[in-house]
């Protein structure tokens, strides 16, 4: 079972979550991937810690994860600088790589991957945007089904409080009050989404569908809402009308009774609700 | 028998006859009744328990379709709703005009009056594009004087004693009839310190302002919820459409929440908004459903803006102001 929703540290995360941490202060990140990969190296997996620093620089955090030297030098533990980059990101290139290393880990005889990367850096630069937040949605679906665990944090004094939102909505984990909703991958449907979805939310939940572009299937996109709080009936059309571009309803699988009794009352078309327990 | 100057109808026709006593009563309605029996045509009546009997008595084996007492039919938008599916499907079925009596609630039978008033109004639009002969009939030993005045203003014909039909001189056009009134409807609670309120909300803190408000009452959930999602789209609304500041204000009674929305614009345009579906690509379909899960609407235009003001469970008759 994966972890959706907001924590307040890494300790409940698991081999296959994907978190989200927003971050003012460099410290405070540090000190969670931390906690996060000491949690790693216990549980037998390799762990990575990425972050856009000096190869020093980054070796004297992993020296604060427990047996974090012994593990370098036996290659559990891996350090890698990245850097602001000018061109485009392939997403899907992006998701082979970690798909590589995570089998290549299981291969070295560890559990999987765990990956605790500040991305700042990575998305600095508008053309990047984009192309990174289908790379969050895309690994996200890597993540339901392979064991592989990722820790991504966002600097909000660099990228402004809109840009970080527009990306901690794209996980089905965050840091307390990162995001007013959360898009990520299903095993068992196109997208699940997860928390309260009003006017509010409206601009930031097109956007997250955009970059996500999940695909429907047999003409149908089906959207796991389980963990949708509330939903009104603009956001219910918005799932339709994007479904419908793709040439497809959309199927909102939900536990709660909101959903239905909007489309009937408001005869609300190309989206369908289907109760589940 | 209609007299000639309805005979030639062919749209809708939106009429209205007053009574004093049962036996008034039905030489108003049973005559309009036969003539739809008569024709063949789909004839139905919509009244309270009292009356369907009565009607049930004078027209025993006739082939008229009574309307059941549903929580729907206490609502004006999801009858106008439901109304317009039946009649869609009896045209389709090959009918060439439909016999509709009924009566609307009033103070008179316990209900407050305004959304009924805009009712009327809006019937005239909102069924305009159906062969359908409509007959309201009140009671005047019991509708307040402005029940019939209204009653008066939104009726095109008129049935007398007689049965013979009339031209009503006092029919306003719906539109101006519907933007000339506001609901100067306020519930009691109004007249104490509110459960809660709040300053430029939004609408996820009004939706829990709502919930915790219920936690003092003896709602069903379902109603709450209801409400919960009624204030939201109110709320929505007020950002989106009206201008600020924003103020909801809740009050809480054992039976009863009220909650108002204040902002300081000038209220929706479209004088039909509430009772009618909005064109979809527009928006507008908020205060439509609020309209459909909410026990009682209200809006008001005054010197500080424009209030909607939503109930949950069972609205209270008008409070003298």
């Amino acid at each position: 079972m994966r972890l959706s929703g907001e924590i307040k540290d890494t300790h409940r995360l698991g081999a296959h979550d994907h978190a989200c941490w927003v971050y003012d202060d460099p410290a405070e990140f540090q000190a969670h991937a931390v906690e996060f990969l000491t949690a790693g190296l216990a549980q037998g997996q390799r762990v990575y810690y990425l972050a856009d620093a000096g190869m020093h620089e980054l070796l004297q955090v992993l020296r604060h994860v427990n047996g974090g030297d012994e593990a370098l030098r036996r290659g559990a533990a891996q350090v890698h600088p990245i850097r602001t980059q000018d061109q485009a990101l392939d997403p899907a290139e992006q998701v082979d790589a970690y798909a590589k290393a995570t089998e290549a880990a299981l291969a070295d005889g560890y559990t999987g991957l765990r990956v605790a990367a500040d991305e700042t850096a990575l998305i600095r630069g508008a053309s990047r945007i984009d192309g990174f937040a289908h790379y969050e949605y895309l690994v996200d679906r890597y993540m339901t089904c392979n064991p592989f665990a990722s820790f991504c944090a966002y600097d909000r004094t660099a990228l402004g409080a809109e840009v970080v939102t527009q990306f901690a909505c794209m996980h089905p984990v965050t840091s307390v009050g990162a995001a007013p909703f959360r898009l990520h991958a299903s095993d068992s449907a196109a997208l699940a989404l997860c928390g309260e979805l009003d006017l509010s939310t409206q601009d930031l939940l097109k956007l997250a569908l955009e970059r996500a572009d999940p695909e429907p299937r047999n003409g149908e996109l089906v959207i796991d809402a389980s963990a949708v709080s509330f939903i009104d009936h603009r956001s219910l059309l918005l799932l339709a009308r994007f479904a419908a571009e793709r040439g497809a309803t959309a199927l909102l699988l939900t536990s709660s009774s909101g959903p239905a009794r909007l489309v009937d009352i408001l005869r609300l078309p190309g989206v369908r609700v289907e109760r589940i327990t | 028998m209609t007299s000639d100057a309805a005979a030639g109808h062919r749209c809708f026709l939106h009429a209205t006859g007053s009574y004093g006593s049962d036996a008034e009563f039905l030489s108003l309605v049973v005559p309009f009744l036969q003539d739809g029996i008569a024709s063949g045509e789909p004839t139905m009546a919509a009244f309270g328990p009292h009356k369907r009997q009565l009607l049930r008595a004078a027209l025993p084996y006739a082939d008229v379709t009574f309307t059941e007492d549903t929580e729907e039919l206490a609502r004006p938008a999801a009858v106008i709703r439901s109304y317009r599916d039946f009649f869609a499907a009896q045209v389709a079925a090959g009918a060439e005009r439909i016999w509709l009596a009924g009566e609307v609630p009033h103070p008179g039978t316990g209900v407050p009056w305004d959304w009924w008033a805009r009712y009327e109004g809006a019937a005239n639009y909102a069924f305009s594009d159906f062969p359908m002969w409509g007959l309201c009939a009140y009671d005047r030993h019991t509708a307040p004087p402005d029940v019939l005045a209204d009653a008066e203003r939104t009726h095109a014909w008129l049935i007398t004693a007689d049965g013979e039909y009339l031209a009503n001189p006092h029919f306003e056009d719906p539109a101006d009839f519907l933007r000339s009134r506001d609901s100067n409807y306020a519930d009691p609670l109004e007249g104490t310190a509110p459960a809660a309120e709040l300053h430029a909300p939004s609408a996820g803190a009004a939706r829990r302002a709502v919930a915790m408000a219920g936690t003092g009452c003896r709602l069903h959930p379902h109603d709450l919820h209801d409400l919960a999602l009624g204030v939201s789209e109110a709320v929505g609304n007020a950002h989106q459409h009206g201008q600020p500041p924003v103020q909801l204000r809740i009050w809480v009674a054992a039976d009863r929440i009220v909650a108002t929305v204040t902002d300081s614009g000038s209220g929706p345009a479209d004088p039909f908004a509430g009772l009618l579906p909005a064109d979809r690509s527009t928006g507008g379909l908020g205060l439509w459903l609020m309209h459909q899960i909410c026990s009682y609407v209200t809006m008001d235009r005054h010197m500080d803006g424009f209030t909607i003001r939503l109930i949950a469970g069972r609205p209270v008759l008008e409070s003298p102001r």
